[in-house]
């Protein structure tokens, strides 16, 4: 006679087993705590407390990471968890519509649970499909051009499913449209396995040389020179080293990594390869943000093509003594996890806070070891660079600008998508591009990035003067610039990570202030103050989410002054 | 017998987030490069790799302010009030968390600096729901004194007209108004990092992030010790002990009730620091007539019942050793743990409840001590122990709890009816209209009279073990502590290592004492024994021994170990004055220290007052029956889970 399995005991056996294939390491509590949610559909008190007891860790710490990412909840949630899109993008494009229609049908606000246990409504911050909103997110599966009238067809569609939901396994998102519109990339030309070869022809100098020589800066915003990055992690002696490819895509606006990773993926892995070789790494960690988590069968199956192709594993493609692989680890919902360090903090089991540079985690990263992050883009340029000469990629762009770089631009522009252009390029050639001539103005880099009005649209897209990750949001002259400032905030006042005062604090008084200039009850001394306070926010703050947060509300203030002053308030 | 440090008091439990750069130390000194030059305001200096930038300022007599930052804790780097300008830097850097590696120049107060600064200082405040008349900590909070050396005169950013959220007044110990909390993370990193016990911990993210314990649930449920270290470090009144002044005042005032208070060492050694005076001044003698002044009918000295407490505790550890040794009982708990730290007990009974039999069974000095005031006290004066009042002068948040704890009535009464903090006991004498500094000295109350030595310096980490050696070796070995450490000072077991370990060679056996007789009939079987002991504070360190004893390691091979739940032991504990930093602590131990030289009797076991107890009440001696009612007491497996 079997023995009589309790609920909690059966709960407490699978998080026993489960940290135990983690080596009981804090570094798999959220891989644990995600395959928990999945499992259980809820992270209750016992469970927590059995993960503290086999992490060695406290139960308020297990609840500190839980409470921090979004797609992790303490509550139970339902069979269907659907996520609207709420960034500005899917905003522009009807996002409140759908909402109201979503919250009809269901019978319940966002942030709750029909009483059924069978659908939950939640808010998503930039889904990456901008291009295509309004999306949303029903568990892994994405819809996007929902509208009002395809709300209750999308409903029903899970409904019909029953239990467990997988529409479909695609690794394209399953939608009214489903493809990105993109411009003629280099990618595409580029034979997969050519640079990695290339590469291990090379010392491990000359590799390192020709990264530094292609000009190649990273491409997820900051900039930084990726051949110093890797020279810095070349000489750091350590017995093992880290590569981070760093798909966290989560700057508003952005999906020119989503769709990178979706086309062209063996390009990324093989440059995380080349960097594992350059910098003498064997480990390497793709941190997909949970947004993509549709794409991670497809980027398991490469992976595994990969391996057998033995361009990954021991002895990579026959070099002996290179050896080198690459896992995939989910993100659970922070937009400060695409930060380097949060990034490393999120990996290690801890709520996604920036850490105190230096050090750098070229010296001091992932559990310690010497450590490169690179954004997805930057990685897929490594084997262009390899196999057609950093010569060739240093000979586009412009002077502090090398090569080529993948915009992602959406909003009210005829053609939006993913474009690759040299650095350089002017605001206006780019309207021009995107059938976005009429613009009234231009969000350079996402919601961290700066509002260019009609009359700077001379300006150029570049190191030297504009830098950005990728992200074009095209204004046309109906938009309230007023109102998708409030959007940034908003978004920021939800993501900032929380530690450090000025983000914390500062992005709510900045909205604030936004609400207070939508009713017409800014005094233009207060305003003045904000403006100081967000300059202040711009240097004071521990990480780059809350240097750049305010550039928004500074640029509307500078640009648009007779927009957004002086407004009389809405009677009702 | 010699000495060893064991490990760093250093936590590795934090997250990298709040490490600050560690850089190997040079192994020469004056190698090239070990050090690096830094410029600030102008002013040169050169400093080992790796010193922060806030250090080297310091050194160069600079101020910078700080909130987040605290000596005892790692580096969070995340108030951003330490803000300076490095040169060449496109930002501000947070001068706590910055580790000069190269040839830096900094400036401390241009000023893009200060209007940051400004700026962090309003944002605080335009969350921060603290009414400064109306808080525990006027006068002595770090925002505060931060506002008035900014000149904040308006509130730029608005302020909180009302509380937000309820306080939670669920603990016996600490107290959380969260509406005071300015999220600098010094508790969390305080309970996660320091002590290890993990009550406290950031809690959701953006705007909405604030201090949570497990769910939110009430701190009186949850797996706390009340060390109350936390409160030691908080800046502002966000958390404060729970403080009873108000119903001891109303027992003082009544007057059918006859209300005594013990004062224990610790708080006698601090309590000046509350009226202006630098830390490391006692005034045990003029807190004796300042008490009396307040309106306590009777004052006696906590160390009384320290001196029985080495008595039982030291009897109970020959009894084990007795059994262990000379009967070879396999079943007996050794190493014996010291019992007299509550939130030592708590952590024991929460974390590692299978080694409660290690546990001392000996009650604290405090609890002793009131069961001793119901019982022996009241039938020698007369007085009905239901109108006594007794209240405890601590320096302890958790004796809070653990005259609460309901096994605590083996007089028939709640033996301690009230533990009082050194902090809320300096209010009550302020309130007294006392100056204490200013009071003539007079002495304790008979019938324990004044004690000795021994029981002084149980305030500082290791004075236990040094109290308890020093009898335990006149007592066994008939000989004087004098003719092996000079002075009667073990200086071996001293000091402020996090965990120490010290081992004594018995000289030789002498004669069973008196008091003993009827437990053992020789010491025979303590010839030639090498005794071995070890002590530790802060449970971060606690943890480390419990591990190494659960693993067999040398700590196992221990007679007897000293566990204090607070760095520093009893004179670092949660209800000491504020601000705490390791040179303060040190100041309190030498105070403590020079007072017990300045002791005529510096031996548990020749306080006179000690022996008539007895003589004429414990009638059946240490460990008889009668004490074991009054004196000794069991525990409670809590575990660390919660429903």
């Amino acid at each position: 006679m079997g023995m009589l399995v309790t609920e909690q005991d059966a709960l407490r056996n699978d998080i026993v087993k489960w940290a135990a294939e983690g080596g009981n390491r804090r570094d798999c509590l959220i891989p644990l705590l995600q395959r928990l949610q999945q499992r259980h559909r809820e992270i209750t008190d016992f469970a927590m407390q059995v993960i503290a007891d086999a992490l060695e860790i406290h139960p308020v710490e297990v609840y500190g990471v839980v409470s921090f990412y979004q797609f992790l909840d303490e509550k139970p949630k339902g069979h269907f968890v659907v996520r609207l899109c709420r960034t500005i993008s899917c905003d522009m494009q009807g996002k409140d519509r759908v909402a109201r229609q979503l919250e009809t049908d269901l019978g319940i606000r966002f942030g709750e649970t029909t009483p059924d246990g069978k659908f939950t409504l939640e808010w998503a911050h930039c889904t990456g499909m901008c291009d295509q909103g309004p999306a949303m997110l029903i568990n892994d599966t994405v819809f996007t051009h929902a509208t009002p009238e395809l709300v209750h067809d999308i409903l029903q569609l899970c409904r019909k499913s029953f239990g467990s939901f997988h529409l479909q396994g695609t690794a394209e998102p399953t939608g009214i449209r489903s493809h990105s519109f993109v411009n003629d990339l280099t990618f595409r030309a580029v034979k997969s396995g050519a640079g990695l070869r290339a590469a291990l022809k090379m010392t491990r100098g000359d590799v390192l040389k020709e990264v530094a020589d292609s000009g190649l800066k990273g491409r997820g915003g900051a900039g930084f020179p990726t051949g110093v990055k890797w020279n810095l992690a070349a000489a750091a002696s350590a017995p093992d080293k880290c590569i981070v490819c760093n798909a966290d895509e989560g700057e508003p606006g952005t999906f020119k990594d989503r769709v990178i990773l979706n086309r062209y993926p063996e390009l990324v892995f093989e440059g995380m390869a080349i960097a594992g070789l350059a910098i003498g790494a064997s480990h390497g960690i793709l941190y997909l943000r949970q947004e993509y988590s549709y794409l991670r069968e497809r980027l398991e199956g490469v992976l595994r093509g990969l391996r057998e192709a033995k361009e990954l594993g021991r002895d990579v493609l026959g070099q002996s003594g290179f050896n080198f692989d690459i896992e995939i680890r989910t993100g659970a919902g922070a937009y400060v996890c695409g930060e380097e360090t949060a990034l490393i903090e999120s990996l290690e089991g801890q709520r996604g806070e920036p850490r105190n540079r230096p050090p750098y985690p070229v010296n001091t990263g992932y559990n310690g070891r010497p450590t490169v992050v690179n954004n997805v883009e930057t990685l897929a340029w490594v084997p262009c660079i390899l196999d057609k000469g950093g010569n060739w990629f240093s000979a586009l762009g412009t002077d502090r600008s090398r090569g080529l770089k993948l915009f992602s631009v959406s909003g009210d522009c005829e053609k939006p998508g993913v474009y690759e252009f040299p650095w350089g390029i002017t605001v206006a050639e780019l309207m021009k591009e995107v059938g976005g001539e009429n613009a009234k103005a231009v969000q350079v880099g996402g919601a961290s990035g700066h509002i260019v009005p009609a009359s700077e649209f001379a300006r150029t897209v570049a190191f030297e003067d504009m830098p950005t990750g990728g992200s074009i949001i095209v204004f046309g002259a109906q938009r309230d610039m007023l109102s998708v400032t409030r959007n940034f905030l908003e978004f920021f006042c939800d993501e900032s990570c929380g530690q450090c005062t000025p983000c914390r604090e500062g992005n709510v008084k900045l909205l604030e202030g936004v609400k207070m200039l939508e009713e017409g009850r800014c005094s233009t001394a207060y305003l003045k103050e904000l403006c100081k306070l967000g300059e202040s926010m711009q240097v004071a703050s521990k990480c780059g989410l809350g240097q750049s947060s305010p550039n928004a509300f500074l640029s509307m203030v500078k640009h648009f002054p007779d927009e957004i002053m002086g407004r009389t308030e809405l009677i009702i | 017998m010699k000495k060893e440090k064991i490990e760093s008091d250093a936590s590795e439990r934090s997250p990298a987030s709040t490490r600050l750069h560690a850089i190997a130390a040079p192994t020469e000194p004056g190698a090239i490069g070990s050090t690096v030059r830094v410029e600030i305001d102008g002013r040169k200096v050169d400093v080992p790799q790796g010193t922060s930038i806030l250090s080297a300022a310091r050194g160069l007599g600079i101020r910078i302010p700080t909130l987040c930052y605290h000596e005892d804790l790692c580096i969070a780097g995340i108030c951003r009030i330490c803000l300076v300008e490095v040169e060449g830097h496109r930002t501000l850097e947070a001068s706590c968390g910055y580790p000069i590696t190269e040839p830096i120049r900094v400036h401390t107060h241009t000023r893009k600096v200060r209007q940051a600064r400004r700026h962090v200082l309003d944002l605080l405040l335009s969350k921060h729901s603290g009414e400064c008349y109306a808080c525990v900590r006027n006068n002595n909070c770090e925002l505060q004194a931060l506002a008035k050396e900014y000149g904040v005169d308006m509130y730029r950013f608005g302020h909180p007209d009302r509380p937000l959220v309820s306080v939670d007044a669920s603990s016996y110990s600490v107290v959380r108004d969260m509406n005071k909390c300015i999220l600098c993370r010094r508790c969390v990193r305080t309970c996660i990092d320091l002590q290890e016990v993990g009550v406290l911990e950031a809690v959701s993210r953006g705007g909405e992030t604030n201090i949570q314990t497990f769910k939110n649930h009430p701190l009186g449920e949850v797996i706390c010790i009340n060390c109350g270290q936390c409160i030691n470090r908080c800046p502002t009144g966000a958390l404060h002990a729970n403080d009873p002044t108000d119903e001891i005042w109303a027992a003082i005032d009544d007057p059918t009730k006859h209300v005594v208070v013990q004062t224990a060492p610790s708080p006698r050694a601090a309590i000046g620091e509350c009226f202006g005076l630098e830390p490391g001044h006692a005034l045990t003698f003029e807190l004796n007539s300042a008490l009396r002044g307040c309106g306590f009918d009777k004052v006696f000295d906590t160390n009384f019942t320290a001196d029985l407490t080495i008595i039982e505790e030291g009897t109970e550890l020959l009894l084990r050793l007795h059994k262990a040794l000379a009967q070879n009982d396999k079943s007996v708990a050794l190493p014996q743990f010291t019992s007299c730290s509550p939130g030592w007990v708590k952590f024991l009974e929460h974390f590692y409840p299978d080694m409660m039999p290690n546990l001392s069974s000996a009650k604290s000095p405090q609890q002793m001590f009131g069961a001793l005031i119901k019982t022996y006290y009241a039938k020698l004066n007369k007085i009905d122990p239901a109108s006594i009042v007794t209240v405890a002068l601590m320096p302890c948040s958790a004796k809070k709890f653990e005259c609460n704890r309901p096994e605590m009535c083996s007089s028939g009464y709640k033996d301690v009816d009230y533990g009082l903090t050194t902090r809320e006991m300096a209010k009550m004498i302020s309130e007294g209209g006392i100056h204490l500094p200013d009071m003539a000295k007079s002495d304790f109350d008979d019938p324990f009279g004044t004690a000795t030595g021994s029981g002084i310096i149980f305030g500082a980490t290791g004075g236990v073990m040094e109290a308890a050696l020093r009898s335990v070796i006149e007592l066994v070995c008939g000989i004087r502590v004098e003719d092996i450490f000079a002075n009667a000072d073990i200086i071996p077991v001293r000091g402020f290592e996090g965990i120490r370990y010290a081992e004594l060679k018995l000289p030789k056996v002498g004669e069973v004492p008196e008091l003993l007789k009827d437990k053992v009939s020789d010491w025979k079987w303590l010839t030639d024994a090498t005794l071995k002991v070890a002590i530790c504070h802060g449970t971060a360190n606690a943890r480390k021994v419990l591990e190494d004893v659960k693993a067999g390691g040398r700590f196992s091979q221990c007679h007897f170990i000293e566990f204090m739940a607070c760095p520093g032991g009893c004179l670092g504990g949660g209800g000491q004055p504020i601000p705490t930093s390791p040179e303060i602590r040190a100041a309190r131990a030498r105070a403590i220290y020079s007072e017990d030289k300045a002791y005529e009797v510096r031996k548990s076991h020749e306080n006179p007052a000690i022996a008539a107890l007895y003589k004429n009440f414990l009638t059946d001696g240490p460990c008889g029956k009668m004490s074991h009612k009054l004196l000794h007491t069991h525990y409670v497996a809590r575990g660390k889970y919660i429903a």
